[in-house]
């Protein structure tokens, strides 16, 4: 049920697998510390060798455009990729990002920071929501609204984007932040996780001790629903977050103005013009260092949220 | 294992919603965008004593806002804002389409010569003939004029074009004492010489995937391919003229004489030629900025007349070229008209042109810019605009019609030309396949056509 | 009561229909018309059509397209074992008690997940332009010609980059279910005297076997929507043509030719598609799970 751990009309192939409940099996129990019986030196030195190699495969595009970023155009093409250059021009090409055309490279940052951000935490409030009722309470119809849900989960994101486009068109929206956030802020994957994490962790008691207290169904949901799901929330929100900030397709057909394109969309732009205009070079290689800084340290700042609320979640279900 | 009895259940249900869906759809009708043409719409009027508007233009032209700008200074109540959008083929018109079919957009856009035929399928342009444009016709070169005209009205103001030459690198030519192609012929012979420097050094390259290039070769060896009788469209793309320069590049590929894995003017082309192993590139006159881009290039390039095919065909052809349109929701055709005019034939609106977009050729009959009167250092002090390119400007194929198909058919050679290099299908071949996917294309617009001779 | 779980369902329901439902089904509806036009460029009118199944047949009949289908299907054949063996290695290798710095690893490994795939494009394209490439360059210094844009490589050269987005991402999700296995298992294969080998191969493989099932059909479904790596390598690449993927013939059809019943056909065609995929895969589930249930 994976992918649509991303937002509905991304394109690139988004290979999660386990998260689905189903495939887990083993309860969720700690080992505490690693396996390993006998862990020589000799193998300590050929494991951490290959660990490094596969590192430098990772970092290497990396450490490419951070020295990149340090060039002028001509010695991008005259100089050595992987070493630097005589001349320095870092804070010359960060200037340029940051001043190009008014300022443009910060407005589509914000623009991503508001898709995402925006997208992914009404996303995930309006997938609790919908998960917890389904989880919760039996009424006419219930089946038919999940079923038809889950197949929205396998419904692939490109296809439904021409379509809406044309609808967004003849409904005067196309081409406005609308277009791009209110697909976004539908998460089919969403609402099934926390359907099955509801029906778990929200214990039914609770809702009758707060309906005996007199609080209304909506109260209930929000004070003691909300608060028992939220690792459940946090898996969603990141997962939303992530597809939307990484989302190029559904921007790209909506957005005809590039004051409104996100970050992606913007750099593309940026690099679509080198062949004509070299000196774009320069602002494509920082405008790219530049966006990815703030990716790197949230990815290495939440890689734990990832693994907990997953695992949490899933083997909950 | 509850999710999995879940699914099991869902999938019963998406069967469900499947055949449900179905029947809705027989059901439901759509609009296809673009359906109204704004030319059977009144006439807007122009803007009233004391109003002020403020234009948009969708261009990919550099700086372009500077040369507003001039305009903006010298007219307070029509201002122009230029935005930079990408270039044609490569998402400038997937933009304007979009906007278009949104009922937004600009009220001019970039739109290429070869892509106005196309933009009238989708009722995208205004007829600037209602907003007398044909006053101004005799300010504009006559073959340009020509190809703006469709069924007696005018749907876009020549902006620049692109006659083609042939731009080399004196030193390496004169080290093998040869002197540029005046035939193709030549151009291959110096080809193979060329290859003997080095295993990579080449003459010149040609683009499987751009197939604009090679439409050019066509038309100059006196290809026309598109024509039309009454409502009818009629193709030949398998003429001898084009057939001949199929040939001609299938054999160019076969001995190697050519490079064919990057285009000019890419990344890996300015590493190539600043490196001394692509010698030369025939290219349009727009292609003089790009060419001094070649690092380490200063006053080692020169231009000469474009080679010829011999006997046939004329002395040069258009690369590119493109014109100012007005497009179909804009609400100041007027405005939108005397600022292209002002921009594409007067000295000032030309010569900022040139200084900050560097446009291609200039449309405009008594003026080519003042800054192309003069010798380039760049290309070895040659004052190559008076001397290559006038003459070239006037040696067109003047029957030359671009079709509403012209992406659908310069995509559709790219794909066939790349399978060259995959799987060795021909050019030749390609020309008739393609030729044949044409016509179902022009078909499956619901337009009527034939193939000539058939 | 019955009004309570409506009005929770009401915010995702509505976004649900107007961004999934109504789509699909104008989809449906384009993809079945035609249009006729009057003139030489349908200024005497334009007219709309029920065209049966003619789109579609003239999607399925043209090579390019079926091409494109083909050629995601061997990229997700050939790139998704690949990701899932390396990912499957990194993270056995890190939990395994001689992997140093696991921790720096494992956040090396997962970071360019972050980083979204225009982007990993854009900065993957430097690495494979001729000029620009240090890569290139340290290859021909060694004698090596290299082409990673050349007809027969570009499709391996997009691979790589997908690789490198998703593997370290999908190394963690197995990492958090390797730590889910209960320490006593450990110790009693260690009790019966199993090297990390063995406890590898009979206990963690296994265990983690039904997620790499799922992660080899969604990532092979996940193929079928290749967009941004050749849109942004097209312009580098003379091997990129605009109908390299099936998405990116869709959105050739729909917005360079305004071809809207044949790019709705084609966006149907990727559809079902993926269902039938889907559909495989969770009968793949169902028996997997049944036979471990069954076996344990």
């Amino acid at each position: 049920m994976t992918t649509t751990l991303r937002p509905p009309s991304d394109a690139t192939p988004n290979p999660n697998p386990a998260s689905d409940p189903a495939v887990d099996i083993a309860p969720a129990k700690h080992r505490g510390n690693t396996v390993g019986v006998g862990s020589s030196r000799t193998s300590t030195i050929i494991v951490t060798g290959i660990l490094v190699v596969v590192a430098i495969y990772f970092l290497v595009p990396i450490y490419y455009v951070v020295i990149a970023a340090t060039k002028t155009t001509e010695d991008l093409f005259a100089t050595n990729g992987f070493l630097l250059a005589p001349t320095f021009n870092l804070w010359e090409n960060l200037r340029l990002v940051f001043t190009y055309d008014g300022g443009i490279f910060v407005r589509w940052f914000m623009n991503s920071v508001l898709y995402a951000g925006v997208g992914a935490l009404l996303a995930t409030y309006f997938a609790a929501a919908g998960g917890y009722a389904l989880a919760k309470y039996e009424f006419r119809g219930k089946n038919i609204v999940y079923g038809t849900v889950l197949g929205g989960v396998l419904v692939p994101g490109t296809a439904t984007a021409l379509p809406l486009f044309l609808l967004f068109s003849q409904m005067g929206i196309s081409n406005t932040y609308w277009s791009v956030l209110i697909p976004s802020l539908v998460s089919p994957f969403g609402l099934f996780l926390c359907r099955i994490y509801a029906q778990a962790s929200v214990d039914n008691s609770v809702i009758e001790s707060g309906r005996i207290d007199g609080a209304g169904e909506l109260r209930i949901f929000h004070t003691l629903g909300l608060r028992a799901m939220t690792p459940a929330l946090v898996t969603v929100f990141l997962f939303q977050l992530v597809g939307i900030w990484n989302n190029f397709f559904l921007p790209l057909i909506m957005l005809a103005d590039s004051k409104l394109y996100p970050i992606t969309l913007g750099l593309n732009n940026w690099r679509s013009q080198v062949d004509r205009l070299p000196e774009f070079y320069q602002l494509t290689t920082g405008g790219v260092l530049v966006s990815i800084i703030p990716l790197i340290v949230a990815m290495i700042v939440l890689q734990r949220y990832w693994r907990g609320g997953l695992t949490d979640g899933a083997v909950k279900g | 294992m509850e999710p999995i009895r879940q699914r099991s259940l869902s999938r019963r249900q998406l069967f469900g919603l499947g055949a449900g869906a179905a029947a809705t759809a027989a059901l439901s009708s759509c609009a296809t965008p673009g359906a109204v043409s704004v030319n059977s719409l009144d006439v807007i009027p122009a803007i009233a004593e004391g109003e002020t508007v403020t234009l948009t233009y969708w261009s990919w032209l550099k700086d372009l806002q500077n040369v507003a700008d001039v305009w903006n200074a010298q007219n307070p109540r029509i201002q122009v804002e230029a935005v930079w959008i990408q270039g044609g083929n490569s998402g400038g018109y997937q933009k304007m389409y979009s906007a278009l079919a949104a009922g937004g957009g600009p009220d001019i856009g970039q739109v290429e010569l070869r892509q106005v035929p196309e933009f009238l399928l989708q009722n995208g342009l205004v007829d600037l003939s209602r907003y007398g444009a044909e006053e101004y016709a005799d300010r504009y070169d006559a073959g340009l004029w020509s190809q703006v005209q469709f069924n007696d009205g005018v749907f876009g103001i020549p902006q620049d074009s692109g006659p083609m030459a042939f731009y080399y690198q004196t030193e390496p030519l004169e080290q093998i004492g040869a002197t540029p192609p005046a035939t193709w012929d030549e151009w291959a012979a110096l080809s193979a010489e060329v290859r003997t420097l080095g295993p990579d050094t080449y003459l010149d390259t040609f683009p499987v995937a751009d197939a604009s290039v090679f439409t050019a070769y066509a038309t100059q060896a006196g290809a026309v391919w598109f024509d039309t009788e009454g409502d009818e469209w009629i193709i030949d793309m398998t003429d001898d003229a084009t057939v001949m320069v199929a040939e001609f590049f299938d054999r160019a590929i076969d001995e190697d004489i050519v490079n064919t894995s990057f285009g000019a003017y890419s990344p890996p082309w300015y590493a190539a030629a600043s490196d001394g192993k692509i010698l030369a590139v025939t290219s349009a006159s727009w292609g003089d900025a790009l060419v001094q881009s070649v690092s380490g290039g200063e006053g080692k390039w020169r231009v000469a007349p474009m080679q010829t095919w011999g006997d046939t065909g004329f002395g040069s052809t258009y690369l590119g070229g493109s014109t100012a349109a007005v497009l179909a929701n804009s609400p100041h055709p007027k405005e939108a008209l005397d600022f292209i005019v002002w921009m594409t034939t007067s000295p000032e609106g030309i010569d900022a042109m040139i200084a900050n977009s560097g446009i291609g050729w200039s449309p405009a009959t008594d003026y080519i810019g003042e800054l192309r009167q003069q010798p380039s250092e760049f290309f070895s002090g040659q004052n190559y605009n008076e001397e290559v390119f006038v003459p070239m400007a006037q040696q067109q194929n003047l029957d030359w019609v671009w079709s509403p198909l012209t992406q659908y058919t310069l995509n559709a050679l790219g794909d066939g030309f790349r399978k060259k290099l995959t799987s060795g299908q021909t050019l030749v071949d390609t020309l008739s396949i393609v030729q044949r996917d044409v016509a179902a294309a022009f078909r499956n617009k619901g337009l009527t056509v034939r193939v000539a001779g058939q | 009561m019955q009004r309570a779980p409506w009005i929770l369902l009401a915010p995702f329901l509505a976004l649900f229909i107007l961004t999934f439902i109504l789509p699909i089904l104008s989809a449906v509806a384009t993809s079945f018309t035609s249009v006729q036009r009057q003139g030489l460029f349908g200024e005497d009118g334009i007219t709309n059509s029920f065209a049966g199944f003619d789109n579609y047949a003239q999607a399925l009949s043209d090579s390019s397209f079926t091409a494109s289908i083909g050629r995601v299907l061997l990229f997700g054949i050939v790139q998704v074992p690949v990701m899932i063996v390396l990912c499957t290695v990194l993270a056995l290798l890190l939990e395994s008690a001689s992997a140093r710095w696991p921790q720096f690893f494992r956040a090396a490994y997962f970071m360019p997940y972050g980083v979204p795939g225009v982007i990993a494009t854009i900065l993957w394209g430097f690495l494979y332009i001729p000029g620009l490439s240090p890569v290139l360059d340290i290859a021909g210094a060694m004698g090596l010609d290299i082409d990673f844009l050349g007809p027969d490589t570009v499709l391996w050269s997009i691979a790589n980059i997908v690789t490198w987005t998703y593997t370290g991402y999908n190394m963690l999700i197995i990492i958090a279910q390797l730590k889910s296995i209960p320490g006593e298992i450990y110790e009693a294969a260690r009790v019966d005297g199993a090297g990390s080998w063995k406890i590898a191969w009979s206990i963690q493989l296994p265990l983690i076997r039904p997620a790499l099932i799922l992660a080899t059909v969604f990532s092979i479904i996940g193929t079928l929507q290749l967009f941004s790596e050749p849109l942004v390598l097209q312009t580098s690449s003379p091997a990129i043509d605009s109908q390299y993927t099936p998405n990116l013939s869709a959105y050739t059809n729909a917005f360079a030719f305004n071809n809207y019943g044949i790019a709705s056909a084609q966006a149907v065609i990727i559809a079902l598609a993926a269902f039938v995929l889907s559909f495989a895969f969770l009968a793949i589930v169902n028996r997997t799970s049944r036979a471990d249930k069954e076996g344990a």
